[in-house]
């Protein structure tokens, strides 16, 4: 859908982004990741044409991405911006020409969106009037009104409540099904877990890290393994021999606990099982994969290690 | 954009109804004992005067409480020895407004002229008047000897030039505060995903331009059908000759030179306000174009509010001193300089409007064409580098705005 081609930007002799490539595809959440001041909210300002790069090119659909495209495209930024004496409607149906869309078109969209998130209370209400969360929402709304194929989205649970952010998320769901691509910045981990299919890292301008979540995981693997079992902890400790590293466990009950142990000398699950079958009731055994977060601090530590050096 | 105009209107017509109700009848009781009037005056009095001679005196207390002069509003003696003495004294019960107090002095020091050219010469009044009068002074060009200027028509073209600069300043500033606020609300990131940021500006110049036109418009339309309908029912005199010169009486004028009016002749005959208004329509788009880019740039450039402030103030010294340049020219009007400030930009728009109202002598008027290209082509090119401008600043926050910044933008 997207394609991103050698995008470098050079700011006051400063590398803003140097090479960054990475391609979306139909029907895909990509998460890009990376720690404030990276670059990233730079490039998706170069994707929608906002600034330019200084090397490089976007291209949308295998064509180099023109103005024309920008009407298939639903931009989110970081730093939310309405008209603050309009109101919700007329900056609904604003932008919603600004995209393309005829009055009618926009209105029954409007209509569409106003009820999905419950907001027709609204409608009439000034911006300055809405709280910053009623806010992004209509927000929110400007920016899917013209149903676009693509959406590059900010940080765009920031600012929500729990129950907000289960509902953008929902609704992203929904644009993936609906064959959309999306392109959605965040800080929050745990939405690039559930939703994001692939996912991105930048730091200081570089792209440090590609590939689908559960690959990112499986890169970052320690070997570390959790089993839930009931039985005597002793006994289960003394049937480990030197081949394995308790690294931590969790008490559940007198006779129930979770141990979280690596494995040492090439041993494996298998092994692992044949030491301690004997020994207690074993509930349930996996290996536990970093979250995205681990991963996240892990890439950006290593290269600043680097970097330092 | 109702409110405002119907304001006006109300306004004018309290001031017509304040100014009408001094057209009210004065009785005049004239108190000349010795008869050195002979019971008359030198012209017929205004039909709202009306004199009345008694060869008698009458003191203030009789005046003003005595039944048989209550019907009289103002008294005048005319006192014995007022050939030599030139003492006249006028007494009143309400104090009458500035144009019937001028209108009793002349009456009285035509009346008085009369008498002492009948007593001290042996010329006729009309001989006296005429060698009285003052020369009658013009100023020819020796190369175009019948196109004689005057300043007073360029007084006007100086006013139709500075609405231009006035209109530019207040357009201008609505240009520069909407694009700072939407800069400041953050609403210009999402509209730059679907614009262009010259599309953007253009738009945002030309929105304001026809938004102020409209405005403009709505109130010269409101105005002027409030105007025309005074005219028919409650005012009937209203902006007609005679009202224009009545009101100018009023003023520091003579009341014989009003009746001559020169200004009246000016604001009737002289001035050309179809071509004015055809003119001043294309120099005020062309010179809100030029300017305006300007103000959007600032806007655009803006770090904080603060930072805008510094850039304001010598565009706001270049639309002044393009008032005074006009003011050069009305005076100066045949100079290199008046010549070169007709082609600057900057100033064009405010000069022409006074060479305009001036007149243009045969085979020049190519110097209004060239003028109005300059204007135009200046403004199309403030505006393809205010576009730079805009796009590199308007993403730009809390930073403090430099001149060699700016420069440095419009290369990129």
């Amino acid at each position: 859908m997207i394609s991103v081609e050698h995008i470098s930007k050079y700011f006051n002799r400063e590398t803003i982004l140097h090479d960054i490539s990475f391609s979306l595809e139909k029907g895909e959440i990509l998460g890009l990741l990376g720690p404030n001041g990276a670059g990233k909210t730079t490039l998706m300002r170069i994707i929608n044409q906002i600034i330019s790069a200084d090397k490089g090119y976007v291209s949308y659909g295998g064509n180099l991405i023109k103005e024309k495209h920008l009407l298939n495209i639903g931009y989110l930024p970081e730093e939310r911006g309405l008209y603050q004496s309009m109101s919700v409607e007329k900056q609904i149906l604003f932008l919603g020409k600004l995209r393309g869309l005829s009055k009618t078109e926009a209105k029954n969209q409007m209509e569409y969106w106003l009820k999905r998130f419950g907001i027709q209370a609204w409608r009439k209400k000034r911006i300055e009037e809405l709280s910053k969360g009623m806010a992004q929402k209509v927000q929110f709304i400007c920016t899917v009104l013209h149903e676009p194929d693509v959406l590059i989205l900010d940080e765009p649970f920031s600012g929500f409540d729990p129950i907000n952010i289960e509902l953008i998320r929902k609704e992203l769901l929904n644009f993936k099904k609906k064959g959309k691509s999306i392109i959605i910045s965040t800080h929050n981990m745990n939405n690039v877990e559930e939703i994001c299919d692939r996912a991105i890292l930048i730091n200081e301008g570089e792209m440090i890290l590609e590939g689908t979540v559960p690959e990112l995981r499986q890169q970052f693997k320690e070997g570390l393994y959790k089993i839930s079992f009931t039985g005597n902890m002793i006994s289960f400790a003394n049937s480990l021999w030197a081949g394995y590293e308790i690294v931590d466990k969790e008490v559940h009950s007198e006779e129930t606990f979770t141990v979280y142990l690596k494995m040492r000398q090439g041993n494996k699950i298998n092994d692992l099982l044949n030491a301690v079958i004997d020994q207690v009731s074993i509930t349930g055994i996996e290996e536990v994969l970093p979250s995205m977060e681990n991963v996240f601090v892990k890439s950006i530590n290593a290269q600043n290690e680097i970097l330092s050096e | 954009m109702f409110f405002g105009p119907l304001a006006v209107l109300g306004l004018i017509y309290l001031f017509l109804s304040t100014t009408t109700s001094t057209n009210k009848d004065w009785k005049i009781l004239m108190m000349d004992k010795k008869e050195v009037f002979d019971g008359k005056l030198a012209s017929d009095p205004s039909a709202n005067l009306k004199f009345d001679f008694i060869n008698a005196f009458v003191d203030y207390e009789d005046f003003a409480y005595n039944e048989k002069f209550q019907d009289y509003d103002i008294s005048v003696w005319i006192n014995e020895k007022i050939v030599s003495n030139k003492k006249v004294i006028i007494s009143y019960r309400e104090q009458p407004p500035e144009n019937i107090q001028r209108k009793i002095i002349y009456l009285v020091e035509r009346r008085m002229e009369e008498i002492m050219v009948d007593q001290f010469t042996d010329l006729s009044v009309s001989k006296f008047r005429e060698i009285k009068q003052s020369l009658n002074f013009s100023f020819k060009d020796v190369y175009d000897p019948k196109n004689e200027k005057s300043t007073s028509a360029s007084w006007v073209g100086f006013s139709f030039g500075t609405l231009i600069i006035i209109f530019v300043f207040m357009f201008g500033m609505t240009i520069l505060r909407s694009v700072s606020r939407e800069k400041s609300n953050r609403i210009i990131e999402v509209l730059l995903s679907s614009v262009n940021a010259r599309q953007l500006l253009t738009g945002k110049v030309l929105g304001v331009g026809f938004s102020a036109l409209v405005q403009f418009a709505a109130w010269v339309i409101i105005i002027g059908t409030g105007l025309y309908l005074f005219r028919l029912t409650l005012f009937p005199d209203m902006f007609s000759a005679g009202f224009v010169a009545d009101e100018v009486a009023k003023t520091d004028f003579s009341y014989e030179l009003a009746n001559q009016s020169p200004f009246v002749e000016l604001i009737y005959n002289q001035i050309q306000y179809m071509n004015m208004l055809i003119f001043f329509a294309l120099f005020f788009i062309g010179g809100y174009l030029f300017y305006g880019s300007f103000f959007a740039m600032i806007g655009a450039s803006m770090g904080s509010e603060s930072d805008g402030q510094q850039f304001i103030i010598p565009l706001t010294l270049l639309l002044f001193s393009a008032i005074l340049s006009g003011y050069y020219v009305v005076y100066y009007p045949s100079t290199t300089l008046s010549t070169w400030l007709g082609f600057i930009p900057f100033t064009s728009p405010m000069v022409m409007m006074v060479d305009l109202s001036n007149g243009f002598a045969d085979g020049s008027a190519w110097k209004l064409i060239l003028s109005i290209i300059i204007l135009f082509a200046s403004a199309f090119l403030m505006m393809i580098i205010a576009g730079r401008i805009y796009k590199n600043g308007i993403l730009r926050f809390n930073h403090r705005l430099k001149l060699r910044m700016l420069i440095k933008w419009t290369k990129k």
